[in-house]
Order: C-alpha cells, then sequence, then structure tokens
C-alpha cells in the first residue's frame, strides 16, 4: 500500500479543490456582490472599438494571454527561498495568498480599468492621488523594472554556469527564433511550417546542448562573464524590431516553457504511483526564523519571497495594459484575471513540490538555484525514462532561463519606453535615448547582478513587487469606496500588502545597514554574506563589498521611501473618498444607486 | 446572391470545448504578437498619414497637390485616426 500522506500528491489535490472554492466559491460572491458585474454592460473592447488596442477577444484567448504574460520566473524560483521556513508555511501562502488576495487583485484591476474606459493605472494614480502621485508612481516604477532586471540577469549567468549545456541550447532558440521571423515575415511562409521548422531546431538546440558543454575559463570571473553576454542578448532584444527578435523566439520559446510546466504538474501527481514512490523529504516547518540564520523572520520574509504564486504587483499592471481593453463582457474578467492567477497559483505549487521531493542538503546556503531543475528531474525521470538525466537536466535548465530571458526582454524594452516618458524632454534628455536607456536598464542592473547575492536582490525584488500589489489593490478600494461599493474585502489585504512589504524592505535595509556597521567594527562576515564572488571574502576587494552593501541600503531605503510616500498618497485619498461617501450625497440622476 | 436565413449550427459539448482549447492555445502563443504586429502597423499608419495629409496640419510634407490627390484613399481612415491619435496614452499603457 503506497502511503500518499507522504507523497505530494495529496496538496496537490488539496490546493486544486481550494482554488476551485476561491474561484467558484468567494469569486463570484465577490463578482456579483462587490463588483456588480453584468454581461450587458458595454465594455471597452465595445465601446472604443478600433481593432488595434481595443477589440473584443474570447475569454478563452484573453486567458490564454494573461496567463502567459504573469506566468514567469517568479513562481518557479519565489518557493526556493520560501521553503526555508518549511513547506508547509509556503503552501499555506501559495493558498491563503492567493485565495484571498492574489486572485482579488488581477481581477479588481482588470474591473478596474474596465470601469475607468480601459485607462491603465498612470491615468488612473492621476486621478485618484493627482500629478504627484502619478510621478511617484513613475519613479517606483523606474527602480522596481531595474530591481527585476538585476535578479533576472543574475539568474540567467547562474543557470548557464550550473548547466554547461544551456548556453548552446539558448543560442539554437535564438538563432531558431531569427530564422523563423525571417521566414514569417520576408518568406511569408505558413505559420504552421514555421512553427514545425521552429519546434525541430528546438530539439536540435537541446541535443546540441547536451553534445557541447561550455564552461568559461575564467573561475570565478565567470557569473560576471556570462552576465554581459546576457545583457548583450537583452541589449538586442530591446533595440531591435519585436517581429524581427523578440516576437519569434518569444512564440518558439513558449512551447518547451509550457511543456516542462505540465510534465511537472503530472509527475507531481504520479508520486504515489511511480516505483519507488517520491516521498516529501522536506521538514514541514513551520520555522519562524531561518534556520540558516541568513534571511530572518517568516514574516515578512516569507511573504515576499514567495511573490508570483500567492499575489504579484506585476500582474495589476498586465490586467490593467491591454487585457483590459480586450475584454468582450465585464463577467468575462473573472476567469480571465481571477481564472488565470489562480492558474499561476498551480504553477506555484508545481515548483514547491519539485522542491519538497529534494533533500535539504540542496537548500544550504540557497546557492544551489539550480535546485528546481534537479526537483524536475525527479519528479518526470519515472515516466520519461526514456531520456537520460543529461537531457532532461538541459531542457529543464533550459526552460529555466527562457522564462527569464523572454520576461527580461520584455521588462528591458518597458523600462527603455518608460525612460523615454521620463527624461524625453529637458536637462536629460540623452537618457531618452533609445541606445543610452537601454545601455542603463542593463548596465545598472547588470552591476548589481555580478556583485550582490541573488537572495539579497529576490527579496528586494520580491518586496518591490508585492509593494506595488499593495499600491494596486489601494486604488482599487479606492475606487469601490467612490460608487459606493463594499470596501473591506480589498482594504484589509491592502493594508496587509503594504505593511508587510514596507516591514520586509525596512528589514533588508536594516540588514545591509547592520552589515556595514559590523564591518566597521571588525566583523566582515556579514558584508561577505551579501556579496558574491569574487568580491565575496577576497580581501582586495573587501572596500568594494562594503560599497556594494552601502549601495543596496540606498536602494532599499528609496524603495521604502518612494513606496511610503506613494501609500501615504493613497490612504488620504481613500480617506477623503470614505468622507464623501459618508456626507449626504446630492440626488444622481440614477437615484443614488450604487453603480451597476 | 442569397443569404442563408439559417440560424447558425449550435456547437456540441465536444465542439465548444474545442473551440476552447484553441482559443486558450492560440492565446497563450500567438495573441500577444498579433496584437503587437497591429500595433506597430497603427505607428505606421500614422506616420502615413502624417505624411500624406500633414499640410491640412499645417506640417506641409509633400505638396498639397499630392495630398489632394490622395485624400479619397485617405478619408475612410480619418475617423480612426483622430481616435487613435487623440488617445490618451501613459506609460503604464506600454507594459505589453
Amino acid at each position: 500500500m503506497v502511503d500518499i500522506l507522504s507523497t505530494p500528491f495529496l496538496w496537490v489535490v488539496v490546493t486544486i479543490g481550494l482554488y476551485g472554492v476561491a474561484y467558484w466559491g468567494y469569486g463570484k460572491w465577490i463578482d456579483r456582490n462587490v463588483w456588480r458585474s453584468d454581461a450587458k454592460k458595454a465594455t471597452p473592447a465595445h465601446m472604443y472599438m478600433d481593432g488595434v488596442e481595443y477589440f473584443p477577444v474570447s475569454r478563452y484567448v484573453l486567458w490564454g494571454y494573461q496567463f502567459k504574460s504573469v506566468a514567469a520566473l517568479g513562481p518557479i524560483l519565489g518557493p526556493f527561498i520560501g521553503i526555508t521556513f518549511g513547506w508547509l508555511p509556503a503552501l499555506l501562502w501559495i493558498i491563503g495568498g492567493n485565495f484571498f488576495i492574489g486572485w482579488l487583485q488581477d481581477y479588481g484591476a482588470m474591473m478596474l480599468s474596465v470601469r475607468k474606459e480601459g485607462r491603465s493605472f498612470g491615468p488612473i494614480t492621476y486621478e485618484f492621488t493627482g500629478a504627484k502621485g502619478r510621478t511617484n508612481l513613475l519613479a517606483f516604477v523606474l527602480f522596481y523594472l531595474i530591481i527585476i532586471s538585476a535578479t533576472f540577469i543574475a539568474l540567467i549567468a547562474s543557470f548557464w554556469n550550473s548547466f554547461k549545456g544551456t548556453f548552446v541550447a539558448t543560442v539554437g532558440i535564438l538563432f531558431a527564433g531569427l530564422l523563423c521571423g525571417q521566414l514569417l515575415y520576408r518568406v511569408k511562409m505558413n505559420v504552421f511550417a514555421v512553427t514545425g521548422i521552429g519546434l525541430a531546431l528546438v530539439v536540435l538546440s537541446i541535443y546540441l546542448g547536451v553534445l557541447i558543454p561550455v564552461t568559461l575559463p575564467f573561475g570565478v570571473w565567470n557569473i560576471p562573464i556570462w552576465a554581459f553576454i546576457a545583457a548583450i542578448i537583452l541589449y538586442g532584444a530591446a533595440v531591435l524590431p519585436t517581429p524581427t527578435f523578440v516576437q519569434p523566439t518569444n512564440y518558439l520559446a513558449f512551447y518547451p516553457a509550457y511543456a516542462a510546466i505540465i510534465l511537472i504538474i503530472i509527475g507531481a501527481l504520479a508520486t504515489p504511483f511511480v516505483t519507488p514512490p517520491i516521498s516529501v523529504q522536506m521538514p514541514a516547518g513551520p520555522f519562524l526564523f531561518d534556520p540558516q540564520g541568513i534571511l530572518g523572520p517568516i514574516w515578512p520574509i516569507l511573504f515576499v519571497a514567495i511573490a508570483c504564486g500567492a499575489i504579484s504587483g506585476w500582474h495589476s499592471l498586465v490586467s490593467s495594459s491591454s487585457s483590459s481593453k480586450q475584454l468582450d463582457i465585464e463577467t468575462d474578467a473573472l476567469p480571465v484575471g481571477g481564472g488565470a492567477m489562480l492558474s499561476e497559483g498551480l504553477l506555484a505549487l508545481a515548483s514547491l513540490i519539485a522542491y519538497m521531493v529534494l533533500a535539504p542538503s540542496f537548500f544550504v546556503g540557497r546557492t544551489n538555484v539550480a535546485a528546481w531543475v534537479q526537483g524536475a528531474v525527479v519528479l518526470t525521470t519515472p515516466f520519461l525514462g526514456g531520456l537520460t538525466t543529461p537531457v532532461l537536466t538541459t531542457f529543464f535548465g533550459l526552460v529555466l532561463i527562457i522564462y527569464a530571458l523572454t520576461v527580461q526582454a520584455l521588462v528591458t524594452r518597458f523600462f527603455r519606453l518608460v525612460a523615454a516618458e521620463t527624461w524625453s524632454e529637458g536637462r536629460f534628455h540623452v537618457f531618452g535615448n533609445k541606445h543610452i536607456s537601454t545601455v542603463v536598464g542593463l548596465g545598472i542592473p547588470w552591476a548589481f547582478a555580478v556583485t550582490g547575492s541573488w537572495w539579497a536582490l529576490w527579496l528586494y525584488f520580491g518586496g518591490a513587487n508585492q509593494l506595488l500589489a499593495g499600491l494596486a489593490i489601494m486604488l482599487i478600494t479606492i475606487h469601490l469606496a467612490r460608487v459606493r461599493a463594499p470596501t473591506r474585502y480589498s482594504l484589509i489585504p491592502g493594508i496587509f500588502m503594504i505593511v508587510t512589504t514596507l516591514a520586509a524592505l525596512v528589514w533588508q535595509t536594516g540588514t545591509f545597514l547592520y552589515s556595514v556597521y559590523a564591518y566597521l567594527n571588525n566583523d566582515a562576515s556579514w558584508i561577505n554574506r551579501n556579496v558574491r564572488p569574487p568580491i565575496q571574502n577576497n580581501k582586495d576587494y573587501i572596500l568594494v563589498a562594503v560599497g556594494i552593501n552601502a549601495v543596496f541600503v540606498v536602494v532599499g531605503a528609496v524603495l521604502f521611501a518612494v513606496g511610503l510616500s506613494m501609500a501615504v498618497r493613497l490612504f488620504r485619498s481613500y480617506r477623503s473618498s470614505m468622507a464623501e461617501r459618508r456626507a449626504r450625497a446630492p440626488a444622481a440622476a440614477d437615484g443614488g444607486e450604487r453603480e451597476r | 446572391m442569397t443569404e442563408s436565413n439559417d440560424a447558425p449550427k449550435r456547437k456540441g459539448r465536444g465542439g465548444k470545448m474545442k473551440d476552447a482549447a484553441k482559443g486558450v492555445f492560440y492565446g497563450m502563443a500567438a495573441h500577444g504578437h498579433v496584437t503587437a504586429a497591429l500595433r506597430t502597423r497603427m505607428y505606421l499608419e500614422h506616420l502615413f498619414m502624417f505624411i500624406t495629409l500633414g499640410d491640412m496640419l499645417g506640417v506641409p510634407v509633400i505638396p498639397p497637390y499630392y495630398s489632394l490627390r490622395i485624400l479619397p484613399y485617405a478619408v475612410p481612415n480619418i475617423k480612426s485616426w483622430k481616435q487613435r491619435v487623440f488617445r490618451e496614452r501613459d506609460f503604464t499603457d506600454q507594459v505589453f
């Protein structure tokens, strides 16, 4: 008899069940009673239809698009840090965070934008908090993008360094993408034929990757050089026209990336039925403090470590940017916004399970970012036995890189556009230039990526991302207050997220500050912990390590200050909206009914 | 030419599932690229309209003689052109 309780099977079933309750129970209730979505109300897709930005799209298409846009490296690597406190708290946060906050934010952001004529968060922030609020958001987003870029560049470099076969495979996919772009747009070949050729080239790339492992000969300098190569590829992706490079590459990358997710979920469900059954090896926890003494307390660290999969601010930007302009009917917002987010929770769950089946030794020092690949190989080997471990390792390693590279290409482009918006005129107009802004948007993150330890970057990324989520929920709450709808279901999550993330930023900044303080008192162990080789434990670079810690103090402090000022503006706006709501309202044309 | 008055055939559960699966697949794999291509075309069309009809806005790019000759072809697009050019666009609209 197989002991199902010792395998991850039960947790997959429980999570799917609870997500079902979140969607059909809580979700439908919020949709009916708070937002009162109405299938007969014209959406911006119909009101402003232009066939380019505004046009109605079926809910299935939009769900696929939304899921693809939100699912990236967040739900895959977040649980790697989250599992520090035991897998049980991580699982509870993936379930509970998504149940009460995650889907609510994605869906709410979409509904807010739909009710505001398809406008995105910039103009909505302007309406609720004024010009300064919007400038504040712009500054926050710029910092946020730099931190995301640093994290992803650091990870791409680490993956290339860890999995020797993945570099050739990545280059193969990039070339296949370039070729497919030419075949599609210049030769005008049929899309199915191009897909066939592209997929054959992807398989060939993985095969060549296994045959030709690449190891750089520079020792401790390998990571900085890998990161530099990643930055060059990203520069091309940001500057070249999208149909030439980014579009076809992302299209081809979609196939292996989603095949991997499906394989891991099948593997997790099959764990009790394979011989021998795959059991959970990591401790359940909960540990209130990081047992390795690096990360700190479970609150607030766990809640920023697992970002996407539980809740993520990036999603609110996606929901309100393009999806809301293409929503056919209002009632589609729940399956598209909420449904895509709950599905992403399953991706986080699959990743958590890939970590749960590994031995605790994989997590010592938290530098083994390759653990996901090893877990994925453990889960899939029983039914993909025909493929050898090197092939599976290269495949899953490549998938990680693809997730990082494709999202980062979009982030770098977005940074370039935001920089153009910020500095297109005035004294610093040179930073609005396409090439200079891209170099800045990759150069600063590169410097962070090659100096700071990846988990430190990840926690800043999580902090900024979750804070953005908290701010998005506050925007949603302000709107609900203004239209006299119940606000507590979004206000409580909003306050929780803002307080938690600001606390996490304070903790992180404090850690870096303390590290500098400890160095001044002749204890260099703290500053060394926060940096990576070659700077780590090298007496020649000790001052560089101190400098990096100091820079991280400044980054954390700025993120905190900008985030806090934004939060204060939003709370003020909420308070005045509530005051107006309580005051006797003049009779409205509709008899003072709530917005329907 | 006669048009059929028959109501469109109702799809069974299998047909709906097939449509849903096709929709999801298209949405994941290609929808973002299709909208990106449409947006690129939109910007090129803006440029075309600006170059050809710019003299009417006070920006004489080509002599009015040619603008007048192109006018009949450009007229049907003027409404949507105006709508798109006047639309408020913020940095947060450019995420995807």
